[in-house]
Protein backbone atom coordinates (compact mmCIF):
# COMPACT_ATOMS: atom_id res chain seq x y z
CA UNK A 1 0.00 0.00 0.00
CA UNK A 2 2.65 2.43 1.08
CA UNK A 3 4.77 1.50 -1.85
CA UNK A 4 1.88 2.11 -4.16
CA UNK A 5 1.27 5.45 -2.58
CA UNK A 6 4.88 6.48 -2.87
CA UNK A 7 4.88 5.50 -6.51
CA UNK A 8 1.72 7.44 -7.01
CA UNK A 9 3.26 10.46 -5.30
CA UNK A 10 6.21 10.20 -7.62
CA UNK A 11 3.90 10.04 -10.61
CA UNK A 12 1.90 12.90 -9.24
CA UNK A 13 4.88 15.21 -9.15
CA UNK A 14 5.74 14.26 -12.68
CA UNK A 15 2.29 15.28 -13.78
CA UNK A 16 1.58 11.75 -14.91
CA UNK A 17 -1.25 10.74 -12.59
CA UNK A 18 -4.79 10.40 -13.82
CA UNK A 19 -7.69 12.06 -12.07
CA UNK A 20 -8.61 8.76 -10.44
CA UNK A 21 -5.14 8.25 -9.09
CA UNK A 22 -5.12 11.76 -7.75
CA UNK A 23 -8.41 11.07 -6.01
CA UNK A 24 -6.85 8.03 -4.45
CA UNK A 25 -3.94 10.11 -3.22
CA UNK A 26 -6.26 12.72 -1.82
CA UNK A 27 -8.31 10.12 0.01
CA UNK A 28 -5.16 8.66 1.45
CA UNK A 29 -3.79 11.95 2.69
CA UNK A 30 -7.09 13.06 4.15
CA UNK A 31 -7.38 9.90 6.21
CA UNK A 32 -6.14 9.78 9.78
CA UNK A 33 -3.32 7.30 9.38
CA UNK A 34 -0.77 9.09 7.29
CA UNK A 35 2.73 7.84 8.03
CA UNK A 36 4.98 10.44 9.66
CA UNK A 37 7.45 10.57 6.81
CA UNK A 38 4.69 11.56 4.39
CA UNK A 39 3.19 14.16 6.69
CA UNK A 40 4.76 17.04 4.80
CA UNK A 41 3.47 15.80 1.49
CA UNK A 42 0.03 15.65 3.02
CA UNK A 43 -0.01 19.39 3.61
CA UNK A 44 -0.30 20.14 -0.05
CA UNK A 45 -3.20 17.79 -0.55
CA UNK A 46 -4.95 19.03 2.54
CA UNK A 47 -4.59 22.56 1.41
CA UNK A 48 -6.16 21.76 -1.95
CA UNK A 49 -8.94 19.82 -0.25
CA UNK A 50 -9.62 22.75 1.99
CA UNK A 51 -9.61 25.24 -0.83
CA UNK A 52 -12.10 23.12 -2.72
CA UNK A 53 -14.63 23.59 0.05
CA UNK A 54 -14.66 27.34 -0.24
CA UNK A 55 -17.92 28.75 -1.51
CA UNK A 56 -19.10 32.26 -2.14
CA UNK A 57 -21.45 33.48 0.55
CA UNK A 58 -25.02 32.46 -0.11
CA UNK A 59 -26.02 36.09 -0.46
CA UNK A 60 -23.96 36.56 -3.57
CA UNK A 61 -25.80 34.21 -5.84
CA UNK A 62 -29.14 35.32 -4.46
CA UNK A 63 -28.25 38.95 -5.01
CA UNK A 64 -26.99 38.22 -8.45
CA UNK A 65 -30.05 36.31 -9.51
CA UNK A 66 -32.46 38.94 -8.23
CA UNK A 67 -30.39 41.59 -9.94
CA UNK A 68 -30.44 39.61 -13.13
CA UNK A 69 -34.18 39.08 -13.05
CA UNK A 70 -34.73 42.78 -12.43
CA UNK A 71 -32.29 43.62 -15.11
CA UNK A 72 -33.79 41.27 -17.64
CA UNK A 73 -37.20 42.87 -17.20
CA UNK A 74 -35.98 46.42 -17.27
CA UNK A 75 -33.56 45.63 -19.98
CA UNK A 76 -35.88 44.14 -22.54
CA UNK A 77 -38.29 47.00 -21.94
CA UNK A 78 -35.46 49.42 -22.05
CA UNK A 79 -33.86 48.22 -25.18
CA UNK A 80 -37.11 48.36 -27.15
CA UNK A 81 -38.41 51.46 -25.47
CA UNK A 82 -35.07 53.10 -25.93
CA UNK A 83 -34.82 52.16 -29.54
CA UNK A 84 -38.23 53.58 -30.34
CA UNK A 85 -37.64 56.66 -28.24
CA UNK A 86 -34.28 57.22 -29.84
CA UNK A 87 -35.63 56.91 -33.37
CA UNK A 88 -38.51 59.22 -32.57
CA UNK A 89 -36.19 61.75 -31.00
CA UNK A 90 -33.96 61.61 -34.02
CA UNK A 91 -36.87 62.16 -36.35
CA UNK A 92 -38.20 65.09 -34.35
CA UNK A 93 -34.79 66.66 -34.02
CA UNK A 94 -34.15 66.20 -37.71
CA UNK A 95 -37.43 67.77 -38.72
CA UNK A 96 -37.04 70.55 -36.20
CA UNK A 97 -33.55 71.34 -37.36
CA UNK A 98 -34.68 71.27 -40.98
CA UNK A 99 -37.56 73.64 -40.39
CA UNK A 100 -35.53 75.96 -38.25
CA UNK A 101 -32.73 75.97 -40.76
CA UNK A 102 -34.86 76.74 -43.78
CA UNK A 103 -36.73 79.46 -41.93
CA UNK A 104 -33.71 81.21 -40.61
CA UNK A 105 -31.52 80.60 -43.56
CA UNK A 106 -34.34 81.67 -45.90
CA UNK A 107 -35.17 84.75 -43.85
CA UNK A 108 -31.61 85.81 -43.58
CA UNK A 109 -30.69 85.18 -47.15
CA UNK A 110 -33.82 86.99 -48.32
CA UNK A 111 -32.90 90.10 -46.44
CA UNK A 112 -29.27 89.79 -47.35
CA UNK A 113 -30.01 89.26 -51.00
CA UNK A 114 -32.28 92.33 -50.98
CA UNK A 115 -29.57 94.48 -49.56
CA UNK A 116 -26.96 93.01 -51.85
CA UNK A 117 -29.16 93.46 -54.87
CA UNK A 118 -29.92 97.01 -53.86
CA UNK A 119 -26.29 97.83 -53.41
CA UNK A 120 -25.42 96.24 -56.69
CA UNK A 121 -28.10 98.12 -58.55
CA UNK A 122 -27.27 101.49 -57.05
CA UNK A 123 -23.54 101.16 -57.39
CA UNK A 124 -23.69 100.45 -61.10
CA UNK A 125 -26.05 103.13 -62.38
CA UNK A 126 -24.78 102.90 -65.95
CA UNK A 127 -25.93 99.27 -66.22
CA UNK A 128 -29.41 99.71 -64.80
CA UNK A 129 -32.49 101.64 -65.75
CA UNK A 130 -33.86 104.52 -63.69
CA UNK A 131 -36.92 102.59 -62.64
CA UNK A 132 -34.79 99.70 -61.42
CA UNK A 133 -32.79 102.11 -59.33
CA UNK A 134 -35.94 103.68 -57.90
CA UNK A 135 -37.13 100.21 -56.99
CA UNK A 136 -33.82 99.55 -55.33
CA UNK A 137 -34.01 102.79 -53.39
CA UNK A 138 -37.53 101.92 -52.28
CA UNK A 139 -36.27 98.57 -51.03
CA UNK A 140 -34.49 100.46 -48.30
CA UNK A 141 -37.91 101.03 -46.74
CA UNK A 142 -38.02 97.32 -45.97
CA UNK A 143 -34.99 97.61 -43.75
CA UNK A 144 -35.71 98.04 -40.09
CA UNK A 145 -32.76 100.33 -39.70
CA UNK A 146 -30.21 101.61 -42.08
CA UNK A 147 -26.57 100.90 -41.75
CA UNK A 148 -23.85 103.31 -42.66
CA UNK A 149 -23.14 101.63 -45.94
CA UNK A 150 -26.72 101.90 -47.11
CA UNK A 151 -27.12 105.54 -46.12
CA UNK A 152 -23.87 106.29 -47.91
CA UNK A 153 -25.13 104.59 -51.02
CA UNK A 154 -28.39 106.49 -50.81
CA UNK A 155 -26.54 109.78 -50.34
CA UNK A 156 -24.40 109.07 -53.36
CA UNK A 157 -27.45 108.21 -55.35
CA UNK A 158 -29.18 111.40 -54.26
CA UNK A 159 -26.20 113.55 -55.18
CA UNK A 160 -24.92 111.95 -58.31
CA UNK A 161 -27.61 109.87 -60.02
CA UNK A 162 -28.23 111.15 -63.50
CA UNK A 163 -31.97 110.72 -63.20
CA UNK A 164 -33.97 113.32 -61.28
CA UNK A 165 -36.59 110.87 -60.15
CA UNK A 166 -34.02 108.53 -58.71
CA UNK A 167 -32.41 111.43 -56.87
CA UNK A 168 -35.80 112.46 -55.51
CA UNK A 169 -36.57 108.93 -54.40
CA UNK A 170 -33.24 108.71 -52.65
CA UNK A 171 -33.87 112.04 -50.96
CA UNK A 172 -37.21 110.82 -49.67
CA UNK A 173 -35.75 107.50 -48.58
CA UNK A 174 -33.06 109.30 -46.63
CA UNK A 175 -35.62 111.27 -44.65
CA UNK A 176 -36.44 108.05 -42.82
CA UNK A 177 -33.00 108.15 -41.28
CA UNK A 178 -33.22 111.76 -40.15
CA UNK A 179 -31.84 110.92 -36.74
CA UNK A 180 -28.48 110.03 -38.19
CA UNK A 181 -25.96 112.84 -38.23
CA UNK A 182 -24.45 111.62 -41.46
CA UNK A 183 -27.82 111.91 -43.18
CA UNK A 184 -28.40 115.47 -41.93
CA UNK A 185 -24.93 116.55 -43.00
CA UNK A 186 -25.44 114.87 -46.32
CA UNK A 187 -28.70 116.67 -46.97
CA UNK A 188 -27.16 120.08 -46.18
CA UNK A 189 -24.22 119.28 -48.45
CA UNK A 190 -26.60 118.19 -51.15
CA UNK A 191 -28.29 121.59 -51.07
CA UNK A 192 -25.06 123.09 -52.45
CA UNK A 193 -24.72 120.48 -55.13
CA UNK A 194 -28.23 120.04 -56.46
CA UNK A 195 -29.20 122.08 -59.49
CA UNK A 196 -32.52 120.52 -60.28
CA UNK A 197 -35.43 122.58 -58.90
CA UNK A 198 -37.59 119.69 -57.81
CA UNK A 199 -34.82 118.09 -55.82
CA UNK A 200 -33.90 121.46 -54.36
CA UNK A 201 -37.50 121.96 -53.29
CA UNK A 202 -37.65 118.49 -51.76
CA UNK A 203 -34.44 119.09 -49.86
CA UNK A 204 -35.61 122.44 -48.48
CA UNK A 205 -38.86 120.88 -47.39
CA UNK A 206 -37.10 117.97 -45.75
CA UNK A 207 -34.63 120.15 -43.89
CA UNK A 208 -37.37 122.44 -42.63
CA UNK A 209 -39.29 119.40 -41.40
CA UNK A 210 -36.19 118.19 -39.64
CA UNK A 211 -35.75 121.65 -38.13
CA UNK A 212 -32.18 121.60 -39.22
CA UNK A 213 -30.99 125.13 -38.35
CA UNK A 214 -27.55 124.65 -39.79
CA UNK A 215 -29.19 124.59 -43.20
CA UNK A 216 -30.42 128.20 -42.85
CA UNK A 217 -27.29 129.86 -44.23
CA UNK A 218 -27.24 127.59 -47.22
CA UNK A 219 -30.90 128.33 -47.89
CA UNK A 220 -30.23 132.03 -47.62
CA UNK A 221 -27.51 131.66 -50.25
CA UNK A 222 -29.98 129.84 -52.52
CA UNK A 223 -32.58 132.52 -51.96
CA UNK A 224 -30.13 135.19 -53.05
CA UNK A 225 -28.79 133.23 -56.03
CA UNK A 226 -30.28 134.71 -59.18
CA UNK A 227 -29.46 131.66 -61.24
CA UNK A 228 -31.84 129.56 -59.25
CA UNK A 229 -35.42 129.25 -60.34
CA UNK A 230 -37.72 131.72 -58.72
CA UNK A 231 -39.98 129.18 -57.05
CA UNK A 232 -36.94 127.62 -55.43
CA UNK A 233 -35.76 131.01 -54.21
CA UNK A 234 -39.15 131.66 -52.66
CA UNK A 235 -39.19 128.23 -51.07
CA UNK A 236 -35.70 128.79 -49.70
CA UNK A 237 -36.72 132.14 -48.29
CA UNK A 238 -39.71 130.53 -46.67
CA UNK A 239 -37.50 127.82 -45.28
CA UNK A 240 -35.08 130.33 -43.81
CA UNK A 241 -38.02 132.16 -42.28
CA UNK A 242 -39.37 128.99 -40.74
CA UNK A 243 -36.03 127.95 -39.33
CA UNK A 244 -35.40 131.41 -37.89
CA UNK A 245 -38.84 131.47 -36.34
CA UNK A 246 -38.07 128.13 -34.84
CA UNK A 247 -34.87 129.60 -33.45
CA UNK A 248 -36.68 132.55 -31.95
CA UNK A 249 -39.39 130.51 -30.29
CA UNK A 250 -36.67 128.28 -28.93
CA UNK A 251 -34.79 131.30 -27.62
CA UNK A 252 -37.73 132.97 -25.88
CA UNK B 1 -32.26 32.25 -22.86
CA UNK B 2 -34.54 32.48 -19.89
CA UNK B 3 -33.26 33.40 -16.48
CA UNK B 4 -34.14 29.99 -15.13
CA UNK B 5 -32.21 28.15 -17.79
CA UNK B 6 -29.34 30.54 -17.30
CA UNK B 7 -29.13 30.01 -13.56
CA UNK B 8 -29.35 26.26 -14.03
CA UNK B 9 -26.50 26.40 -16.46
CA UNK B 10 -24.27 28.84 -14.65
CA UNK B 11 -24.94 28.58 -10.95
CA UNK B 12 -23.34 25.14 -10.56
CA UNK B 13 -20.10 26.68 -11.71
CA UNK B 14 -20.22 29.66 -9.42
CA UNK B 15 -18.24 27.96 -6.67
CA UNK B 16 -15.47 27.25 -9.14
CA UNK B 17 -15.51 30.73 -10.56
CA UNK B 18 -15.40 32.14 -7.06
CA UNK B 19 -12.43 29.99 -6.03
CA UNK B 20 -10.63 30.90 -9.19
CA UNK B 21 -11.19 34.59 -8.56
CA UNK B 22 -10.03 34.14 -5.00
CA UNK B 23 -6.92 32.36 -6.19
CA UNK B 24 -5.95 35.43 -8.17
CA UNK B 25 -7.29 38.20 -5.99
CA UNK B 26 -6.63 36.56 -2.57
CA UNK B 27 -9.61 38.29 -1.07
CA UNK B 28 -13.05 36.94 -0.42
CA UNK B 29 -15.02 40.10 -1.05
CA UNK B 30 -13.17 40.96 -4.21
CA UNK B 31 -13.68 37.43 -5.44
CA UNK B 32 -17.40 37.66 -4.76
CA UNK B 33 -17.58 40.98 -6.58
CA UNK B 34 -15.76 39.46 -9.49
CA UNK B 35 -18.06 36.47 -9.50
CA UNK B 36 -21.00 38.81 -9.71
CA UNK B 37 -19.44 40.73 -12.54
CA UNK B 38 -18.78 37.51 -14.41
CA UNK B 39 -22.36 36.36 -13.96
CA UNK B 40 -23.60 39.71 -15.23
CA UNK B 41 -21.36 39.51 -18.23
CA UNK B 42 -22.40 35.97 -18.97
CA UNK B 43 -26.00 37.03 -18.73
CA UNK B 44 -25.48 39.82 -21.21
CA UNK B 45 -23.85 37.29 -23.54
CA UNK B 46 -26.58 34.75 -22.94
CA UNK B 47 -27.59 34.59 -26.60
CA UNK B 48 -24.12 33.44 -27.54
CA UNK B 49 -23.83 31.09 -24.58
CA UNK B 50 -26.10 28.56 -26.20
CA UNK B 51 -23.69 28.22 -29.07
CA UNK B 52 -20.73 27.47 -26.83
CA UNK B 53 -19.96 23.83 -26.35
CA UNK B 54 -18.33 24.35 -23.04
CA UNK B 55 -19.88 27.22 -21.17
CA UNK B 56 -17.83 26.53 -18.10
CA UNK B 57 -14.53 26.87 -19.93
CA UNK B 58 -15.78 30.16 -21.32
CA UNK B 59 -16.81 31.35 -17.88
CA UNK B 60 -13.48 30.31 -16.41
CA UNK B 61 -11.61 32.18 -19.10
CA UNK B 62 -13.74 35.21 -18.53
CA UNK B 63 -13.11 35.09 -14.80
CA UNK B 64 -9.40 34.74 -15.26
CA UNK B 65 -9.24 37.66 -17.67
CA UNK B 66 -11.30 39.83 -15.41
CA UNK B 67 -9.06 39.02 -12.45
CA UNK B 68 -5.90 39.72 -14.39
CA UNK B 69 -7.36 43.02 -15.55
CA UNK B 70 -8.15 43.90 -11.98
CA UNK B 71 -4.68 42.99 -10.79
CA UNK B 72 -3.21 45.16 -13.50
CA UNK B 73 -5.40 48.13 -12.69
CA UNK B 74 -3.72 51.04 -10.97
CA UNK B 75 -6.40 51.16 -8.33
CA UNK B 76 -5.64 47.62 -7.34
CA UNK B 77 -1.93 48.09 -7.24
CA UNK B 78 -2.18 51.10 -5.00
CA UNK B 79 -4.57 49.28 -2.70
CA UNK B 80 -2.58 46.08 -2.52
CA UNK B 81 0.28 48.03 -1.00
CA UNK B 82 -1.78 49.15 1.94
CA UNK B 83 -3.73 46.13 2.95
CA UNK B 84 -2.89 42.60 3.80
CA UNK B 85 -5.39 40.47 2.02
CA UNK B 86 -4.57 37.23 3.76
CA UNK B 87 -7.43 35.93 5.75
CA UNK B 88 -7.69 33.34 8.42
CA UNK B 89 -9.56 30.25 7.48
CA UNK B 90 -12.32 28.85 9.56
CA UNK B 91 -11.48 25.38 10.60
CA UNK B 92 -13.03 22.72 12.73
CA UNK B 93 -9.90 21.25 14.17
CA UNK B 94 -8.33 21.41 17.59
CA UNK B 95 -6.77 24.77 18.46
CA UNK B 96 -3.24 23.47 18.30
CA UNK B 97 -3.78 21.73 15.00
CA UNK B 98 -5.62 24.75 13.79
CA UNK B 99 -2.66 26.99 14.35
CA UNK B 100 -0.38 24.57 12.65
CA UNK B 101 -2.80 23.91 9.84
CA UNK B 102 -3.62 27.51 9.17
CA UNK B 103 0.06 28.30 9.31
CA UNK B 104 0.88 25.72 6.73
CA UNK B 105 -2.23 26.66 4.76
CA UNK B 106 -1.21 30.30 4.73
CA UNK B 107 2.29 29.29 3.71
CA UNK B 108 0.93 27.01 1.02
CA UNK B 109 -1.23 29.78 -0.32
CA UNK B 110 1.70 32.14 -0.37
CA UNK B 111 3.82 29.62 -2.25
CA UNK B 112 1.11 29.01 -4.81
CA UNK B 113 0.62 32.69 -5.11
CA UNK B 114 4.26 33.12 -6.00
CA UNK B 115 3.89 30.82 -8.99
CA UNK B 116 3.67 32.30 -12.48
CA UNK B 117 0.13 33.01 -13.56
CA UNK B 118 -0.26 30.05 -15.92
CA UNK B 119 1.27 27.58 -13.51
CA UNK B 120 -0.97 28.85 -10.76
CA UNK B 121 -4.02 28.49 -12.96
CA UNK B 122 -3.19 24.98 -14.11
CA UNK B 123 -2.31 23.76 -10.64
CA UNK B 124 -5.54 25.21 -9.30
CA UNK B 125 -7.72 23.78 -12.04
CA UNK B 126 -6.17 20.35 -11.69
CA UNK B 127 -5.63 19.89 -7.98
CA UNK B 128 -8.46 21.93 -6.59
CA UNK B 129 -11.12 21.74 -9.26
CA UNK B 130 -10.11 18.31 -10.57
CA UNK B 131 -10.22 19.32 -14.21
CA UNK B 132 -9.24 16.79 -16.82
CA UNK B 133 -6.39 17.73 -19.10
CA UNK B 134 -8.86 18.22 -21.93
CA UNK B 135 -10.76 20.75 -19.88
CA UNK B 136 -7.57 22.58 -18.96
CA UNK B 137 -6.70 22.58 -22.62
CA UNK B 138 -9.98 24.30 -23.42
CA UNK B 139 -9.42 26.98 -20.84
CA UNK B 140 -5.78 27.72 -21.47
CA UNK B 141 -5.46 26.84 -25.14
CA UNK B 142 -2.22 24.96 -24.38
CA UNK B 143 -1.60 21.39 -25.49
CA UNK B 144 -1.67 18.48 -23.06
CA UNK B 145 2.07 17.87 -22.99
CA UNK B 146 2.80 21.44 -22.20
CA UNK B 147 0.15 21.41 -19.49
CA UNK B 148 1.73 18.32 -17.92
CA UNK B 149 5.13 19.95 -17.87
CA UNK B 150 3.84 23.14 -16.29
CA UNK B 151 1.76 21.17 -13.81
CA UNK B 152 4.63 18.95 -12.76
CA UNK B 153 6.93 21.90 -12.34
CA UNK B 154 4.37 23.79 -10.29
CA UNK B 155 3.69 20.85 -7.99
CA UNK B 156 7.37 20.30 -7.40
CA UNK B 157 8.10 23.92 -6.86
CA UNK B 158 5.45 24.26 -4.19
CA UNK B 159 6.57 21.09 -2.46
CA UNK B 160 10.25 21.96 -2.55
CA UNK B 161 9.77 25.44 -1.24
CA UNK B 162 7.42 24.19 1.42
CA UNK B 163 9.84 21.52 2.58
CA UNK B 164 12.64 24.01 2.61
CA UNK B 165 10.78 26.40 4.82
CA UNK B 166 9.59 23.60 7.08
CA UNK B 167 13.14 22.30 7.47
CA UNK B 168 14.35 25.80 8.18
CA UNK B 169 11.72 26.35 10.84
CA UNK B 170 12.12 22.98 12.53
CA UNK B 171 15.86 23.59 12.65
CA UNK B 172 15.25 26.33 15.20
Amino acid sequence: MNLDIEQLIEKYYEGETTLEEEQELRAFFLSENVPAHLENEAKQFRYFGQTRKEQPSAGVSYRTVTQLSKRSKVRSLNSWGLRIAASLTLLVVGFGAGIWYTQHEGGLSEENSHVAEMKKTLQAPEQTSASERILAVNQSYELAQGDEEITQILLNTMNFDENVNVRLAACQALQRFENEQIVRDGLIQSLKIQTDPSVQLALIEALVLMKEKRAASEMLRLAQNQKVLEIVRLKAEEGVFHLKQEKQTNNT
Amino acid sequence: MELKAFTQLILPTQGRLFRLAKLFLRNREEAEDTLQEVLMKLWSHRQQLESYQNVEAFAVQMTRNLCLDKLKSKEWQSRAGEANWEEVEEQKVSPYQQVELSDSAALMRKLIDELPETAKLILHLRDVEEYSFEEIEQVTGMNVNHIRVVLSRARKEVRDKFLKIQAYESGH
